[in-house]
């Protein structure tokens, strides 16, 4: 408020009744919305660390038999790499984000004298990358949202501690200031009538 | 004769299991000056990876090798359609176990196999085709190894965090 120069006038006080009356009624959405937006993104993160237990659940049920990748006769990597990651736009919390949808493989065709342990590995890494490739996609949520999150902080700060308590302020100071100058109005008034009815005994 | 001899002779004996003694380069090397050209081209193409080629050889071999393949084929089908598989040679027992045990019983199982091919033959290429069969089984069996095995699969599945580690 300090520097702001207020008009002490009726119509300044409607305003800044009108801009508290607006301020009120949007800070609870604000509210709302930081409230959603910090439990989405609480939700996203034990999602992401749901996926994590899974990928290291299927670390070490692969442990016991996971020498066999260094096998000199295959080149494991032949075999396996990702195409692309398929997602699709959805909006969370109101904010456009990208959902994962799964992930398009290029994998080579086995051949007969490929060894068996091939189809289990090709099967495992299918399932580490599609998960993997979830945790990016939700940890690019996550971005957004934060992003989105402090924008909304920023406002709900803002109506909080400056647009409410100044209109608040405005309207106290337009109304002290309408009230003294409807005093002084009365009591010059009154001034000017008793000057006037002692000139006239005189 | 006399060459074929001196090369089965000179060969360290292989144990399933152990670290091979030599080479395969060292064990081309040795028996290409042992042996003639044509005992030697049969030698090259033997090959218990492929199929392909085995004929000109032992005709057990090439029909163990054969078989085997046919048999990895079968589970393979097997498996998507959900059913036994129907082996001709493989034991259903060697295919049971995670992947480590089953590549490990199969490579013991073909040891054994080859035994039996070996078994009355003492100076002829039969022992070395054996031989060369063998040192791959021990080859491939070495290198089997669960540091490495870790990092070939962090490799496929997380190429970049590994890029960033090194």
């Amino acid at each position: 408020m300090a520097g702001v120069k207020i008009k002490y006038t009726k119509t300044e006080r409607a305003r800044q009744k009108k801009i508290l009356k607006v301020s009120e009624r949007m800070l609870p959405l604000f509210e709302a919305m930081e409230k959603s937006l910090m439990a989405t993104i609480n939700t996203i993160s034990e999602r992401i660390e749901k996926i994590k237990e899974e990928i290291e659940k299927n670390e070490k049920a692969a442990e016991p038999w996971i020498a066999v990748m260094s096998d000199s006769w295959v080149n494991i990597d032949e075999f396996i790499s990702v195409n692309k990651i398929i997602t699709k736009s959805i909006d969370v919390a109101g904010v456009r984000v990208q959902q994962y949808e799964g992930v398009d493989f290029n994998v080579m065709v086995i051949n007969e004298d490929t060894p068996l342990w091939v189809d289990d590995a090709i099967a495992l890494m299918q399932e580490q990358l599609q998960l993997l490739a979830e945790i990016d996609c939700l940890k690019a949520q996550i971005d957004l949202l934060e992003e989105e999150l402090l924008d909304v902080r920023a406002r709900v700060k803002l109506f909080e501690n400056r647009r409410i308590p100044n209109a608040k302020m405005a309207i106290r100071k337009i109304g002290q200031k309408l009230q003294d100058d409807e005093r002084l109005t009365i009591a010059t008034a009154k001034v000017v009538k008793t000057g006037k009815q002692e000139g006239a005994r005189l | 004769m006399s060459s074929m001899v001196y090369l089965v002779s000179s060969l360290p004996s292989l144990t399933f299991g152990q670290v091979p003694p030599i080479s395969i380069d060292e064990f081309n090397n040795h028996s290409r000056s042992q042996l003639s050209e044509r005992q030697f081209n049969i030698l090259d193409s033997i090959d218990i990876r492929k199929t392909e080629n085995q004929k000109n050889g032992n005709q057990s071999v090439a029909l163990l090798i054969e078989e085997v393949f046919h048999d990895i084929s079968e589970i393979r089908s097997a498996k998507a359609q959900n059913r036994q598989p129907a082996l001709i040679r493989v034991p259903n027992r060697v295919v049971s176990g995670n992947p480590l045990q089953r590549e490990e019983q199969i490579l013991k199982w073909q040891w054994e196999e080859l035994d039996n091919i070996e078994s009355g033959q003492t100076f002829t290429l039969t022992v070395i085709l054996v031989y060369k069969l063998r040192l791959q089984i021990l080859t491939r069996l070495n290198s089997f190894d669960k540091v490495k095995g870790a990092e070939v699969l962090a490799s496929v599945v997380n190429p970049a965090k590994n890029k960033e580690e090194k």
